[in-house]
């Protein structure tokens, strides 16, 4: 059954890059056809309730699940996904299918909650796949780490640079300097430098998510470097111009400190009247990780 | 109901026409499966705004729109028609109903007409009043058009500018109309009609060069603004429209509302030209409501203030307007003075501070465009 499954989705894409060639029939018809295809088999196995557990069918629900996946991602539907990953969280023969298995499943659990922007479960589903993928399969663990490295960055921890040399990804190597240093003129121009990768494999959106840690990590330096409390909103915007962000104001200043406040990622308060930041005398930059 | 269209067609294909007994042979089984579909598919042949069987139907029944009777004879016991201003009205599929007729359908550039027909002559107009019923009727229309051009597998120039327009007409709607009454006007089910027409206007777009492209693009964009699919279709664009000036600003727009950045948010929107304020207006509220909450946590300080005055700046809404949405939010407001609080901060009535009361820019301009030429898009 795996063999066929498998070769069924091959099938559906490539008759969808024929089509496409073609120009002719929806985006994504073919793959979707394949997809019912493969949910009645799931069905089949989901619903063996009655032989003993060596010979279930439901060995075969993950493998299944994993092809489903793929092509739910293809074709942009990840809503899709939802009762699927539901029926594995309930099962309780999750941990006993193949580590291939499971890996490919946690790989695309991750993406997921990436995309519903829940970054602790992703961290974690991601970490799982990357550290159990076989030694071996070099590619695959280079796709993992493609979407591994933002949620991780997200939660305050870099790559470092012997990591992203050895698996190919250099494209992060100058994003992750410009997020640690608090450097937001690196941190737009490499994004824009490598844009056409990030873009087609989806991550552009939430690497403009570490922008706000990027302003975090350069006002945590403003801070160290004027050491008082009671910052003047005045050396934000300098520290701004310096960055080469011209069309930012006192008002945007005011604004992304308020946000950073409300984030939890400042502890502290804005005083207009007094043109200052004040922050607290203890730990007013809690570390990234316990924040988000 | 699209059964019944193939069949009909077929039917249609033998009437009347001998020959095709012949080519039951050979020939006709080498045709390939393309040139059979090519055939099935329906070809309007009916050259007027509305079908003359419909016309005739309507009249006797007394099934006119007030907008069709023949001046003089609205208050006849059976209006006439006036043949130069009925329009095919909309009609749900049903099984048994033969919607593929050649004589009831209208060719893209007929339809074309009808919508100018309408945008210009009905829309604009400012005879026609209350303008709840313009909209109704038109909206109507041109789902009747729209209904026309899915038929035929209508594709080309005249049915991308019939898109055009509708989706011009729908977003100039949503603004004028926001706000009144459920019976006259439901923003749901123009929201439903506007996400269909923009996403088959996108879908169009794929194929040839198109002279407003970007402007639509960006249109789109700015009327689902937070959508991460609507800005992964943006980001993905040729790099050629994704550099022009309109969807470069619906970028940096929707930047900011990724970013969480309200007042920058708010400062962007004073660039936008009039269909694009239509477009965006909808996020505009809740927009205003994050800025408060966020300064009132950022700001959050009992011995604190903030100037009104400045605070309704950024709001970009005037004094006492800006007051009341305070208010509403739980943020306390007392003479020139703001004090932000975070825990007095609520959602709860923020309901009540209609969207509409927010429509009117700050500096007091006139929105003085004349809907037609808004509509059209040549401002």
């Amino acid at each position: 059954m795996f063999a066929v499954t498998l070769d069924l989705r091959i099938f559906a894409n490539n008759a969808e890059q024929q089509l496409q060639v073609k120009g002719k029939g929806n985006v994504g018809h073919m793959l979707e056809k394949a997809a019912d295809q493969l949910m009645s088999c799931f069905r089949v196995c989901a619903n063996d309730n009655r032989t003993g557990i060596d010979d279930s069918k439901r060995w075969g629900m993950l493998f299944l699940i994993n092809q489903l996946f793929k092509i739910y991602f293809k074709i942009n539907k990840l809503h899709l996904c939802k009762p699927l990953i539901r029926a594995i969280e309930s099962s309780s023969m999750k941990d006993e299918y193949t580590t291939a298995q499971r890996v490919t499943y946690r790989y695309y659990v991750g993406r997921k909650a990436m995309f519903d922007s829940d970054f602790k479960p992703a961290e974690e589903c991601l970490s799982f796949s990357f550290t159990h993928c076989h030694r071996s399969c070099q590619r695959n663990k280079r796709l993992i780490l493609i979407y591994l490295l933002p949620v991780k960055m997200l939660l305050g921890h870099m790559p470092s640079h012997q990591l992203l040399k050895k698996y190919d990804l250099m494209q992060f190597a100058d994003v992750t300097k410009a997020v640690r240093e608090g450097n937001l003129l690196l941190l737009n121009e490499a994004l824009v430098k490598h844009e056409t990768f990030f873009i087609r494999c989806g991550i552009f959106l939430i690497l403009e998510k570490l922008k706000i840690i990027t302003y975090r990590n350069l006002f945590k330096k403003v801070y160290h470097l004027l050491r008082t409390h009671q910052l003047p909103l005045d050396a934000f915007l300098v520290s701004l111009r310096m960055m080469k962000v011209e069309d930012v104001d006192i008002d945007e200043v005011q604004c992304i400190l308020a946000n950073l406040i409300y984030m939890g990622h400042i502890k502290g308060y804005i005083s207009h009247q007094h043109q200052k930041l004040v922050v607290s005398k203890q730990n007013p930059f809690p570390p990234l990780s316990s924040v988000s | 109901m699209n059964n019944t269209g193939m069949s009909n067609a077929w039917h249609h294909s033998r009437r009347g026409r001998g020959h095709r007994h012949k080519e039951q042979g050979r020939p006709n089984r080498e045709r390939t499966v393309e040139q059979k579909a090519e055939d099935s598919v329906p070809r309007g042949a009916c050259m007027t705004m509305c079908p003359a069987n419909e016309l005739r139907q309507r009249e006797a029944q007394n099934r006119l729109h007030r907008f069709e009777m023949l001046a003089g004879t609205e208050r006849d016991r059976l209006p006439s028609a006036d043949v130069s201003r009925a329009v095919k009205e909309y009609s749900r599929p049903a099984a048994g109903k033969d919607s593929t007729r050649a004589t009831d359908l209208r060719p893209p550039s007929v339809l074309l007409k009808t919508v100018c027909y309408l945008v210009d002559d009905i829309a604009a107009s400012s005879t026609f009043q209350p303008w709840t019923e313009v909209y109704s009727f038109v909206s109507d229309r041109l789902r009747s058009v729209r209904q026309d051009m899915i038929i035929q597998r209508a594709s080309g120039p005249d049915c991308v500018a019939v898109l055009e327009k509708s989706v011009r007409f729908l977003l100039y709607a949503s603004y004028r109309l926001c706000g009144q009454p459920l019976q006259y006007y439901d923003p749901r089910i123009n929201d439903t009609h506007l996400q269909e027409s923009l996403s088959w206007l996108l879908e169009s777009y794929r194929d040839g060069k198109h002279r407003h492209q970007e402007e639509f693009q960006a249109l789109s964009l700015l009327y689902n603004l937070g959508s991460t699919h609507a800005l992964q279709h943006v980001l993905e664009l040729p790099e050629r429209i994704r550099s022009s000036p309109a969807v470069q600003l619906a970028l940096a727009v929707s930047r900011a509302h990724s970013e969480r950045n309200p007042v920058r948010l708010l400062r962007l929107a004073q660039k936008l030209d009039f269909i694009q304020v239509c477009a965006v207006h909808r996020h505009l509220l809740p927009c205003r409501r994050d800025l408060l909450l966020l300064y009132s946590h950022g700001h959050s300080s009992r011995n604190c203030r903030y100037p009104l005055q400045r605070l309704a700046r950024l709001l970009s809404l005037k004094d006492p307007l800006a007051a009341e949405l305070c208010r509403v939010c739980g943020v306390n407001v007392s003479g020139e003075w703001v004090s932000f609080s975070k825990s007095s901060f609520s959602e709860a009535a923020s309901g009540d501070l209609q969207c509409r009361r927010t429509h009117e820019p700050v500096d007091d301009e006139q929105w003085n465009c004349p809907a037609g030429s808004v509509i059209h898009g040549c401002a």
